[in-house]
């Protein structure tokens, strides 16, 4: 059968029941933003990934490719918004070469919707949808459940709180390319600094009408790791060794050929 | 004027008399029980099942305050006196807390407790206890009886019974009535005389081997080994068990230590002298 | 029969709502402390935090309680200050009734245990530390359970970040898992006392590593350092991500 499998969810339900906790996605607690400008659209997202209270990935990219000029940013779990995305973008690929056309955002943001809906909000998938295409550029969201919104800004992820404090006291409408950028930067660093689930770098990606989109991975990198007081190379045989057994995976057989080898002169005729 | 000064006046002698007051009560009371701190309840109607909530890792994987536990201790009864052994790991939850606990509390000169379950509860329960040995030892010009340490304790614990404490504990010593006596005491209450205890989630391990070799008639030397031994099988097979080995001897003139024993150290040393644990690799 | 379905449906056979009592809260934080030979300190980072959010980037925790004893409660940051308050009062009033007497760490240590006991059956949600120097001038290091099991101990981490920075102090100050070298294995690293700087530098880097990989801990390290002439209390910066 096609899509998920439910299979062990019952048994998984029994197991929690009896007090084994249930092993942690990796979810991507984030900031993600999203702003429109004239002749353009900008999102950008951290680089922190998380489990539970540990940093899984300190420079993970949450900037996605749908199209060549559609990207989205993902906040969530972070299996499902990579798998998600990549299930659309292939769709939308194959959607383009059916028809013809350029892949359209709202079709992006449509077939997204439709599959996260078809879950129940199991896909725990929050996006920032953003992109050009012949109809101009278009920035939208759709959330775990299938709800979507559109909007001149967006933030989303447990970061988009100190996001949208930025993106409200700062943003104006008919903003150049620059400021867009700058805006959505500073977007992202106030999560970076104010929530705990976001943080170390911004990734930035720029989407011109009539234009390549252009990521801008690590845009800032505000957070660069200070250098150690300490040199912690151990002395060779630090730890010992205590048993040592080499295999031979490949069987090397020497057979000597040899040519151009005169007769032996015959002595005794 | 006079009134601010009465007011003081009056506040101070009151406070003095409610002071010589208390001191009164504390004299005249029964000395043992009421040296027994009180402890603060949560304001609720079922403390029990808060604590149970809030700490009781085996009923609840997700409780936030891990409480140090785990252990294999041992005593046994002999020919030249009592060995006492036990590891040295605390465990909170999954996570090893310490390798280097002592767990075996030194009540006296000749009397030994050992500590299984919650670390602060036989800690703090048998450091009070030697308090009340020593206590008895002023008001009655003789050392306590193991019988009457060990009861003491028994009773104790049973006052809290069913509040959540967790001890199984070893009280050991020698007196010149009773000779070398080994009393075990858990949180339950039961409290037993016996030659030979193992307590602790590595119990079984240990008893496994201190069953197989033990004879009355050990030499010191030999019974010590045993207690080693018996351990550091304990330690080897239980994850809740491990660190270092603690030896104690007790004789009529009192308790003798044996020495820290590391695991790690020890094991390949007594595998390759036993020609044991042939399981493990050199 | 049939039944209509309406939101009064439930009122029927509703029992009264139980509100479980919930009294603790997890306020992260990491703290550390290493003793020395003629020294020991205690650190701590000094962010307090609730859910995702950051309450403060600079409350200290590590605390000088007075007779050349710091002490540290970590985990819920009421029961620390709680605790700590509770021991500072403890200590004026033992200085008052017998006439100034210099508190040594052992009895700080034992009556501390008596603090956390006290609650034993609604303990304190904390992990304690406290360092100072001992009757001879060597450096201590005590380290409690939440309800009042101690050990002297040569270096103790607690709080968030314990299960992070406790693997790498056990190798870098009490050398478990380092041999001689050419030894085989049969020689251990020997034991030695690390001097004040070699501890700092520890420190710091255990801090650095532990604001990496820990959303809970950054801001700021202090460090109190204890030697036979007082405590000195130095401030690094941390990452604030």
């Amino acid at each position: 059968m096609a899509g998920l499998s439910f299979d062990n969810y019952q048994r998984n339900q029994y197991i929690c029941a009896k007090g084994h906790a249930q092993p942690k996605a990796t979810s991507t607690g984030t900031t993600i933003v999203g702003c429109k400008f004239n002749g353009g659209v900008v999102i950008a997202a951290d680089t922190r990934a998380t489990a539970g209270n540990i940093v899984a990935d300190k420079n993970c990219e949450k900037l996605h490719r749908l199209a060549p000029r559609i990207w989205c940013a993902g906040a969530g779990t972070a299996a499902d918004t990579e798998m998600v995305t990549q299930l659309i973008a292939l769709n939308l690929e194959l959607h383009g070469m059916w028809n013809d056309r350029q892949p359209r955002v709202i079709t992006a943001l449509t077939m997204l919707k439709q599959h996260l809906f078809k879950y129940q909000g199991h896909l725990g998938a929050y996006l920032i949808c953003a992109g050009v295409d012949p109809t101009g550029a278009h920035l939208m969201s759709v959330q775990a459940h299938g709800s979507t919104d559109i909007g001149e800004y967006q933030s989303l992820g447990s970061g988009s709180l100190a996001a949208m404090a930025v993106l409200e006291t700062k943003w104006k409408p008919n903003m150049t390319r620059d400021e867009a950028v700058l805006l959505c930067a500073e977007a992202i660093e106030s999560g970076i600094w104010n929530d705990l689930g976001s943080g170390s770098n911004v990734d930035v990606c720029v989407m011109e009408v009539g234009k390549d989109a252009e990521l801008l991975r690590n845009y800032l990198t505000p957070n660069v790791r200070a250098p150690k007081e300490r040199s912690y190379k151990f002395p060779r045989g630090t730890t010992a060794i205590l048993r040592e057994s080499i295999r031979e995976i490949v069987d090397v057989e020497e057979t000597v050929i040899e040519f151009n080898k005169p007769e032996a002169m015959e002595v005794d005729a | 004027m006079n009134t601010i000064a009465s007011q003081f006046t009056q506040s101070a002698s009151s406070r003095l008399q409610s002071e010589y007051a208390d001191a009164q009560r504390d004299f005249s009371n029964a000395p043992q029980l009421n040296l027994a701190p009180t402890i603060e309840l949560p304001p609720i109607s079922q403390p029990t099942e808060f604590l149970r909530a809030h700490t009781d890792d085996a009923s609840n994987p997700d409780c936030k305050i891990k409480i140090a536990h785990g252990t294999t201790t041992l005593a046994f009864r002999f020919q030249g006196g009592i060995v006492v052994a036990v590891d040295s790991r605390a465990t909170a939850g999954n996570w090893i807390a310490s390798q280097t606990v002592n767990k075996v509390i030194r009540i006296n000169p000749f009397l030994l407790g050992t500590m299984a379950g919650g670390a602060a509860d036989c800690q703090y329960w048998e450091t009070w206890l030697g308090t009340q040995c020593r206590l008895h030892e002023l008001r009655e010009k003789e050392r306590i009886s193991v019988a009457a340490a060990s009861k003491i304790l028994g009773n104790l614990v049973y006052q809290y019974k069913g509040m959540g404490l967790s001890m199984g504990t070893m009280v050991c010593g020698y007196t010149k009535k009773e000779g070398p006596a080994i009393y075990y005491v858990d949180s339950d209450g039961t409290r037993m005389k016996g030659d030979l205890f193992c307590v602790g989630s590595g119990q079984t391990f240990a008893y496994g081997v201190l069953d197989s070799e033990y004879k009355w008639d050990l030499s010191v030397e030999e019974a010590l080994y045993l207690g080693k031994r018996s351990i550091l099988a304990a330690t080897h097979r239980d994850a809740y068990s491990g660190g270092s080995i603690n030896l104690y001897h007790v004789t009529e003139n009192g308790w003798i230590y044996h020495g820290n024993h590391n695991v790690g150290d020890i094991f390949y040393d007594i595998k390759e002298k036993e020609q044991s644990f042939n399981n493990v690799d050199a | 029969m049939t039944t209509i379905a309406s939101e009064y449906g439930n009122e029927n056979n509703s029992v009264p709502i139980e509100h479980r009592f919930n009294p603790y809260s997890d306020n992260g934080g990491t703290v550390l402390g290493i003793a020395g030979e003629d020294f020991a300190i205690l650190a701590g980072d000094t962010r307090i935090v609730s859910g995702y959010n950051i309450d403060s980037r600079y409350e200290p925790k590590v605390f000088d309680v007075g007779d050349n004893i710091v002490m540290t409660a970590n985990g819920f940051a009421a029961d620390g200050a709680a605790l700590i308050d509770r021991f500072k009062s403890a200590f004026k009033w033992y200085k008052f009734d017998n006439n100034n007497k210099k508190l040594t760490i052992q009895s700080a240590a034992r009556y501390i245990q008596h603090l956390l006991y006290g609650k034993r059956f609604f303990p304190f949600y904390v992990s304690t530390l406290i360092a100072g120097l001992d009757e001879e001038g060597k450096g201590a290091v005590y380290s409690y359970d939440p309800v009042g099991s101690y050990e002297r101990e040569q270096c103790r981490a607690g709080g968030a970040a314990a299960s992070l920075i406790m693997p790498f102090l056990d190798n870098q100050v009490n050398f478990k898992n380092q041999f001689e070298p050419g030894s085989d294995g049969r020689v251990k690293k020997p034991l030695r006392y690390l001097s004040l700087e070699e501890v700092l530098a520890l420190v710091r880097d255990a801090f650095t590593s532990a604001t990496e990989r820990h959303i809970q801990v950054g801001d700021g390290l202090e460090v109190l350092i204890v030697t036979k002439d007082g405590i000195k209390k130095v401030y690094y910066p941390l990452k604030r991500d």
